[in-house]
């Protein structure tokens, strides 16, 4: 079932405006329930203008965005709600903490939807267990927490209003690997506990290829492509005539096929990659 | 003088809470003249204030930094040290002072006391080099990361300094803005002969480097050509560094029983690689 | 929104006008400015209209940059236009409602004052596109230079610099608050509703940090800055060197035409 449908989303920016803004143009696409969707593109492509409508930061100029059959901006009073229920973690999400606590922090977006007391706590506890926030930060400043784990408590301060679907515009920026892979955990972690939709800004194509399950690659506001991981892959060089690329472990294998090599190149993943190698070398073993 | 910058014993410490932590042990380094040298590790590791101890940012608690044969602790030599050693910081942003990109370049030279001429000239070449004079009277705020970062390098250079030391320059970028940094850099070593320290977590940055360092809790693990240090994937990923996919798959690969070198970054020669790998099996 | 305000900023149209002195400028301005205030009749006001216009003009800004300006002061005009309203006394009465008259003076007073204030957000506007945020703060410290005199050389350096770094990261600092103000209105942040304790505190979220990141921000550019050998300006040279050239003197005399105009104007009429 379609959880959230974007149809038309069309956003301009007034002309005169001395900022540099990525508008959007006739974007359409469809997410189902529970699924990962990667979204691509350049600085500049959209990406940024088109998350902020799906959780109804920005007007759509046109068109519409659909969260379970109903437009968003039915009930514009209501459109806060609607925040709650499509959550989104901006970049560098670790700049919005200023609480003065971490459970504080972590509790605004449920205060904000009106819970109370125990519950208000409950909800808090739950969601530090799900994303690994340590019992023994609740009480601390988060301005005393590493760069790692104030992003922690910060994307848990999203997760802890429990969205259905949660977009994270790139989550891992700035962050060292041990960083970017906590961050990732996360992601996965709050999908197992909840079931969530997850919607995914980001440059890597590494990281796209081990998480999601579709990807949006959107150039100049419109949607260059939209598929299965595999199928936006196999198209490396439509990809490239706008400046993307598949992923390194992909290109390696269109290399091994231009050296001569009668090599598949649907590989996304470096596990793939070995066990794909492995069989050929073996293959060739036993032959 | 072969080096321009030796570090003598050099312990930095730092006070929280109460307690002594020490974010550079008694390192001992040399920088060579005209080297490109790219200092990995991770977050905490010690590397951006063996940067800021580089250019006289950070004193040495203990031990002497040399620039150029002058220690920087010597007061009087501030601002020599600091115009021989430039430095560039993450945060693009942070580090433009001026609204308009040539005044920004400028800002350098102008401390100096240069010429208004003298400026003007050493302006221009510096934005020629880094790129970006088509834009020399843009508003820094509507440029890209990149854009932005290559603007920053050429505030540094236009002071004509013999060592540029830069501090994670591209962690807020995106691929495209990495890319032109580090081609950037690479090109101010080899055509203009600036001595370079690159501080980074990705691995790949180092790949054209004349040496690479690898620091963890304070000291150095590892000093060597990239090909060397690369040879051990092992111990970069355990210190938590960012190992590229080609090496990764090399690395998987020689676990898994094949004749293989992992100390390869680049497409090409990975698939090389892996090409003779698989031919050598054959005969 | 907030992306709306143009105010600062300098627009690159290369007119005759960027190349006049910054220094000059900001005297011609005062002094044309000081003659807008001096101009008594609607003669007067119309032949300073005109100056602004044609200087306008020859600035090569698009008309429209100007009345975005307006804009933001549009609230400020109309309730000076209003209070002047009132004010009127004398000529024949229009309307009486209560203790308030509206009398024809009224009416002249309230649309002279207006335009006058229209005037003088034009031609600071002209100022401030035609001349770069840097330019400007050069100018004025070099124009306030014979402070040095009783020993204020370095507060005048400090003051100018502090105003060309403001003028620096005004853009950058109001794209951040808009990036801070959408983040906390993702966490259901209620920035539109509630009673006017309730808007202020709703504020909080945003404010602190804005704060805190400025202080950062503030923090990584003194090391920057002091990475770029810079010592409090002392011994500091510019690389755009100041010259008072012909643009300067027909620029000079243009302006004490038009100023001698509009005291002729207030003279004769």
């Amino acid at each position: 079932m379609a959880i959230l449908e974007v149809k038309n989303l069309t956003h301009t920016y007034g002309g005169s405006s001395p900022f540099i803004n990525d508008a959007v143009k006739n974007v359409s696409f469809c997410v189902e329930k529970g699924e990962i969707i990667g979204i691509i593109g350049h600085t500049g492509s959209g990406k940024s203008t088109l998350v902020q409508h799906l959780n109804g930061l920005l007007k759509p100029t046109e068109g519409e965005i659909l969260f379970e059959n109903t437009d968003i901006w039915e009930n514009p009073k209501e459109i806060r709600k609607i925040r709650s229920k499509i959550g989104l973690v901006f970049q560098y999400p670790e700049y919005q903490l200023f609480e003065e606590t971490v459970f504080a922090d972590i509790a605004f977006g449920p205060k904000n939807m009106g819970l109370k007391d125990e519950e208000l706590t409950a909800c808090v506890n739950e969601i530090c267990e799900i994303v690994g926030v340590k019992k023994e930060y609740l009480q601390k400043s988060p301005f005393d927490l590493s760069g790692g784990e104030k992003r922690r408590v910060a994307i848990a301060g999203v997760m802890a209003m429990k969205p259905q679907v949660i977009v994270f515009d790139e989550p891992t920026a700035g962050l060292d690997p041990k960083g970017r892979e906590d961050v990732m955990q996360i992601i996965k972690d709050y999908r197992a506990a909840t079931n969530a939709t997850v919607i995914i800004i980001s440059h890597s194509m590494e990281d796209m290829a081990l998480l999601a399950d579709k990807i949006l690659v959107l150039s100049k506001g419109e949607v260059y492509k939209f598929g299965k991981v595999e199928e936006v892959f196999a198209s490396a060089e439509e990809l490239r005539k706008i400046g993307l690329n598949v992923p390194i472990v992909t290109r390696v294998f269109y290399e091994l096929k231009k050296q001569g090599l009668d090599v598949k190149t649907d590989i996304f993943t470096v596990d793939s990659a070995a066990q794909y190698l492995k069989t050929l070398k073996e293959g060739k073993e036993n032959a | 003088m072969d080096n321009i910058i030796e570090l003598k014993n050099v312990t930095f410490e730092y006070t929280e809470e109460d307690a002594v932590y020490a974010a550079v042990k008694d390192l001992n380094l040399n920088i060579k003249r005209g080297d490109f040298t790219v200092v990995l590790g991770h977050n905490g590791s010690g590397k951006s204030t063996l940067a800021k101890l580089l250019n006289g940012l950070n004193k040495p608690t203990h031990g002497d930094v040399l620039v150029d044969g002058i220690n920087t602790r010597d007061e009087e030599n501030e601002i020599n040290i600091k115009r021989k050693v430039g430095m560039v910081f993450q945060n693009p942003d942070n580090q433009l002072v001026a609204s308009i990109v040539e005044e920004d370049v400028a800002f350098g030279p102008e401390n100096l006391g240069l010429a208004p001429d003298v400026i003007r000239s050493r302006v221009d070449d510096a934005l020629k080099a880094v790129g970006m004079y088509e834009f020399k009277d843009s508003t820094p705020h509507r440029l890209s990361g990149g854009q932005k970062q290559r603007i920053a390098i050429a505030g540094i250079i236009a002071m004509e300094p013999e060592c540029l030391v830069l501090d994670e320059p591209t962690a807020m970028l995106d691929p495209k803005g990495r890319a032109e940094i580090i081609e950037t850099v690479l090109r101010l070593n080899k055509e203009k002969g600036i001595t370079v320290v690159l501080i980074t977590h990705y691995m790949e940055e180092a790949e054209k480097a004349d040496r690479v360092i690898v620091m963890n809790d304070g000291v150095i693990i590892e000093d060597n050509t990239p090909k060397e240090v690369f040879k051990n994937v092992e111990s970069l990923k355990k210190v938590g560094l960012d190992v590229p996919q080609t090496t990764e798959l090399l690395y998987e690969l020689s676990k898994n029983g094949f004749e293989i070198n992992t100390n390869i970054i680049s497409i090409e020669e990975a698939a090389k690689e892996i090409k003779n790998a698989l031919h050598l099996e054959e005969n | 929104m907030l992306k709306d305000i143009t105010f600062g900023q300098y627009f690159d149209s290369k007119s005759i006008i960027h190349r006049i002195d910054p220094r000059n400028k900001i005297i011609l301005m005062i002094l044309f400015i000081v003659f807008i205030f001096l101009s008594q009749n609607f003669f007067a006001l119309l032949l300073a209209c005109a100056c602004v216009f044609s200087v306008i003009l020859v600035s090569k800004v698009p008309l429209k940059m100007y009345l975005k300006n307006m804009k933001a002061i549009l609230p400020v005009l109309i309730f000076t236009a209003i209070i002047n309203l009132f004010y009127g006394e004398g000529g024949k009465v229009l309307l009486s409602f209560w203790f308030i008259e509206i009398t024809t003076v009224g009416i002249y007073k309230s649309l002279f004052m207006a335009l006058r204030i229209l005037l003088l957000i034009f031609i600071s506007s002209a100022l401030t596109y035609t001349t770069t945020p840097n330019d400007l703060t050069d100018a004025i410290e070099s124009l306030l230079s014979p402070l040095r005199f009783i020993g204020l050389g370095s507060a005048v350096h400090i003051l100018a610099m502090m105003m060309s770094i403001a003028l620096r990261f005004i853009p950058t600092l109001i794209e951040e608050a808009e990036k801070i103000m959408n983040a906390q209105k993702a966490r259901g942040a209620d920035l539109e509703n509630g009673t006017l304790i309730e808007r202020v505190k709703a504020l909080i979220p945003i404010l602190i940090p804005l704060l805190i990141s400025s202080v950062r921000r503030a923090y990584e550019l003194a090391e920057a800055m002091e990475c770029r050998c810079y010592n409090g300006g002392e011994g500091k040279t510019r690389m755009k060197q100041m010259h008072l050239g012909l643009i300067d003197l027909g620029s000079c005399i243009a302006v004490v035409i038009m100023c001698s105009a509009i005291i002729l104007c207030n003279i004769l009429f």
